[in-house]
């Protein structure tokens, strides 16, 4: 049971209030970048390349300039003459807004079109005719390093080879040394595969540049809205956008889960449009566009290593990465870490000997890759050291629970310094897993297994048991492009005791309307309901990085909690004054200072407010406003349990998910009703991978699943019963003890549905099979295995 | 993407009038459904347009066919086209094998393509673009066929024919 301090009316943390924001979503009323519609606005549509890697022989503009409506095409050739032709990606690599002489990957941007109407603008995309001489594209990342692969980053002058950058981690000598020695090593290649956010709505803006004012409003589907706005200053400063004179507004938004937060070239064209011609203009994608060139997600190629003793001790791990990263390095990780929080994925064991090393390459797809629901890698390094695992267990005849329980960091060594150096915060991994066990009924389960292996019957069950890393983070170690990524608060309470607080976060569908006011009725007593809301416009908004990476709890969250706690104090200075009684005398309970022993001599948080405006002390700063910069000193550590029953039939290879049991440790909880809702949403977006999800490029480059039709995102129909929980154990450094959980069902459920697969095919001699695991899959592993 | 066909048919003609046809552009072009033959460069090479329609999709392709070889005393010739589609959405490579033998008093004729298509035409994947090449390929054997029979040869494309064919090609199983 989750202990509330407040009362239902005050309904601070751990009350199960219904998300504030549903009531604009379920009645249709959300508004979102398409919904704005300026007066003079013109649309924009994009002629996109056929070819993974062409020259571009020519574009003729002529026929498309003469579609009724369409007002202007513009080209590379055309921002060039405004040096805006190329832009530096969230890593410090650059990608070209429009190509003026090379396209890169299928689907890239090749000219806009501009026309009074979105009709006519896409008529006369129809119109424009590009003329390409193709050429041989490299596509697969492991031919990419090869001495005879074609140099794809010629625009750069020292460029040699398609090698973005290697990382490395952990003591290489002590882990090589273990590995030569050790009892038992396992070893399994593995692909995390491409895949793509998918959000309901696609990426979009609406660039409106007043020529009068010399000002920019930028409606746009961001989830870093000030991030965005340096951005623009950087880039279009030299033409007079300096940040004063740029206004970011991110209104609703229909799903980011990182997607949003890298800037698209559609962006940087509206913005050039609209300052060209001094008009509105909008950019909307449609599915296929969002689909096929927006930055995908993953395909991290994985050779993991576990090295132990016979008994299951885990003793290290060696992990040998090549990331995909297509075009450009478009990642979306802090700047000092090209591999995200990648290290975590020594895991939730203990053991001192760890070495990773990931090398990056370019190929001819789209760049990327964006933390998709999870902190920068963090489902890549899970996967692979949950996976590994599993196989060790396997090795050493030992169940795959047990053997977890044997190597787990005990609670009482936290916190803890992981081999490649994150002090994990705190955890209990042994109840985690232990109430996860007992919930999906694990023995009874086991049993029930050996009885249906007798009949050669295909039932398996997997264990995930994760270690998160989120909250980017500390301002010593993380920033993105320079900027260091605290994150913000500031509440202004007005004089009848109602408040607004705004953001340097965004919520994509979290649900922060609602969870940061329980987090301010919890400190100051104010009911949530009178507590408004309000990120995503720059102008009004203070500065912070946005919403991804599980942050927005750790940081903004946090920040909030403090806020509000400096308004407490002056509310005690404001409720001494008026109780005239010494502030040491007062003692709070949510809503109200009262005198000590004297319960009845108290004033509350609305009467205390009103005075800040109507009566307050000589001296004292009038009004209650707050704000706050929060610098995490560490990141949080979530963890879960999940397990996954798998029944697989040995005719059609059909995979059938019987149960799914997650057991979730996000710290303290929030609201556990948006808690819920974000597992059941995560999980869904974990069995993607698994089963579903991968984008496939054929050697010439082309997308072979660049629709809906083909791209098989999971529905109702295909998800199965989520069964969860929790336990909780608070991080001891967050304010409210709260550690973020967003991403954890993402980042849990892939492995724990692998594991469950293979464990289902273990009899037959199948030790593993890279996701996503789809009955073909299955019959093929079947097959080879002589099954049919 | 690639689509590779092979197929085998028997018309009942003699093997020399068959071999004609076969190697004669002006003749084997028309036979193509959707395709004109728009400029000869020299005996073995020529320019020529096909209009291939994917349900929705339209796709006009313009480019350069010729023949590798032409073998008269085995009777097997090459062809090899590379086109583009006129409004810069992708283009389609193709390498066609076909040899010829007397067999039942007419002549059998062997034919393997293989097809690579990019650009939005292979975004359809390979289930339809193999579906719609093979059906285009029946298409392209009956008119042969009308032609050496001395009758009209219907250039145009049955789009209509064509989308059922993939719809049944999509729902009812690969034939």
């Amino acid at each position: 049971m989750i202990q509330c301090k407040t009362s239902k009316a005050i309904g601070g943390m751990g009350h199960s209030l219904k998300r504030k924001e549903d009531a604009r979503f379920i009645q249709g009323k959300g508004h979102y970048v398409d919904d704005i519609k300026l007066p003079g606005m013109l649309y924009m549509d994009i002629v996109r390349s056929p070819y993974a890697y062409a020259r571009i022989k020519s574009i003729n503009i002529e026929e498309a300039m003469k579609v009724p409506g369409v007002v202007a095409v513009v080209t590379g050739r055309d921002l060039e003459k405004y040096n805006l032709h190329w832009m530096p990606t969230l890593m410090s690599d650059t990608q070209m807004v429009l190509p003026t002489d090379t396209v890169m990957y299928q689907s890239q941007e090749v000219a806009a079109v501009i026309a009074t109407t979105k009709y006519a603008a896409r008529d006369g995309r129809e119109a424009v005719r590009v003329q390409y001489e193709p050429m041989k594209p490299v596509i697969d990342p492991f031919k990419a390093l090869d001495p005879s692969a074609p140099v794809l980053r010629s625009d750069k002058p020292d460029k040699k080879d398609n090698h973005i950058w290697n990382w490395k981690v952990g003591d290489k000598a002590k882990t090589d040394a273990l590995f030569e020695t050790a009892d038992v090593v396992v070893k399994e290649q593995m692909h995390i595969p491409r895949i793509h956010v998918a959000s309901i709505e696609t990426c979009g803006c609406v660039a409106d540049y007043d020529k009068v004012n010399n000002h920019l409003t930028m409606y746009m589907t961001t989830q870093a809205p000030h991030a965005i706005r340096t951005v623009i200053a950087l880039v279009a400063g030299h033409v007079g956008l300096t940040e004063e004179k740029v206004r970011v507004i991110s209104p609703d938004i229909g799903g980011g889960f990182g997607g949003k937060v890298p800037v698209y070239p559609g962006y940087v064209i509206a913005i050039a449009v609209s300052f060209l011609v001094g008009k509105p203009v909008k950019w909307i994608e449609d599915r296929s566009e969002n689909l096929q060139a927006d930055s995908f997600a993953r395909d991290y190629h994985i050779t993991a290593e576990m090295a132990g003793t016979k008994d299951g001790k885990i003793l290290g791990t060696r992990f040998k990465v090549l990331a995909d990263h297509g075009y450009t390095d478009a990642s979306a990780n802090p700047s000092k870490f090209p591999t995200g929080m990648f290290s975590i994925a020594t895991g939730s064991y203990d053991y001192d000997t760890t070495y990773m090393e990931c090398d990056a390459v370019y190929t001819n797809k789209p760049p990327g890759g964006v933390a998709y629901r999870c902190s920068f890698r963090v489902t890549e390094a899970v996967h692979a050291i949950e996976r590994i695992t599993d196989r060790f267990a396997f090795e050493v005849g030992k169940d795959p629970a047990d053997l977890r329980m044997q190597n787990f960091i005990k609670k009482e060594d936290f916190p803890w310094k992981s081999p490649t150096g994150w002090i994990y915060d705190s955890g209990d991994y042994h109840a985690g897993l232990e109430k996860a066990m007992e919930a999906v009924g694990y023995h009874q389960l086991r049993r029930e297994q050996a009885e249906k292996r007798a009949k050669g019957e295909l039932m398996g069950i997997g264990i995930s048991t994760f270690t998160e890393i989120v909250g980017a983070g500390p301002s010593k170690d993380f920033d993105i492009l320079g900027i260091k990524m605290f994150d913000s608060a500031e509440i202004r309470v007005h004089p009848t005791g109602k408040a607004i607080a705004r953001f340097g976060t965004k919520s994509q569908g979290q649900g922060h309307e609602t969870t940061y006011a329980q987090i301010i009725a919890e400190e100051l007593g104010i009911p949530a309901e009178n507590i408004a809301i309000e990120e995503g416009d720059t102008d009004t908004a203070p500065y912070g990085l946005g919403t991804y990476a599980s942050r927005s709890t750790p940081t903004a969250g946090a920040a909030a909690a403090i806020a509000a706690r400096k308004l407490r104090d002056k509310a005690r200075k404001i409720a001494a004054y008026l109780l005239e009684v010494s502030e040491d005398d007062l003692e709070w309970e949510p809503g109200k200072f009262f005198v000590k022993g004297a319960p009845d001599k108290a004033k509350t948080i609305q009467e205390i407010v009103f005075a800040a405006y109507t009566n307050h002390p000589q001296g004292m700063e009038a009004g209650f406003e707050a704000t706050h910069y929060y610098d995490p000193p560490n990141l949080t550590f979530p963890s879960g349990a999940y397990i996954c029953v798998v029944d697989i039939d040995r005719e059609t290879c059909e995979i059938k998910v019987r149960r799914f049991v997650a057991i979730d440790d996000c710290g303290n909880i929030i609201n556990p009703m948006i808690v819920q809702g974000q597992v059941h949403g995560g999980l869904t977006q974990g069995i993607a991978p698994a089963m579903y999800e991968e984008l496939i490029y054929d050697e010439s480059g082309n997308i072979l699943n660049g629709t809906l039709m083909d791209y098989l995102v999971p529905t109702a129909v295909e998800s199965p019963n989520w069964e969860t929980g929790h336990t909780i154990t608070p991080s001891p450094h967050h304010p409210i003890g709260a550690k973020g959980v967003g991403e954890s069902p993402t980042v849990g459920a892939p492995p724990a549905i692998a594991n469950a697969i293979v464990d289902a095919l273990s009899p037959l001699g199948i030790t593993h099979l890279d996701i996503p695991i789809t009955p073909f899959k299955v019959f093929k592993a079947l097959k080879e295995k002589g099954v049919f | 993407m690639n689509a590779t066909i092979s197929k085998t048919f028997h018309v009942p003609h003699p093997l020399e009038d068959v071999w004609a046809n076969i190697t004669n552009p002006e003749k084997i072009v028309v036979c193509v459904p959707g395709a004109s033959l728009t400029e000869m460069v020299d005996a073995d090479n020529f320019k020529g347009e096909v209009e291939l329609k994917f349900g929705p999709v339209k796709a006009r392709y313009s480019g350069d066919i010729g023949f590798l070889e032409r073998n008269a005393d085995t009777h097997s010739m090459k062809m090899k086209g590379a086109g583009t589609d006129v409004k810069g959405k992708g283009g389609a490579d193709m390498l066609l094998n076909a040899t010829m033998s007397e067999k039942d008093g007419g002549t059998e004729v062997n034919v393997t393509m293989d097809v690579t298509v990019q650009g939005m035409l292979a975004q359809f994947g390979s289930r339809l673009v193999t579906d719609a090449t093979s059906h285009v390929f029946d298409q392209f054997v009956n008119n042969f066929k009308n032609q050496l029979d001395g009758k009209e040869v219907s250039g145009s494309l049955s789009a209509g024919a064509m989308v059922g064919s993939m719809l049944k090609g999509m729902f009812g199983g690969k034939s």
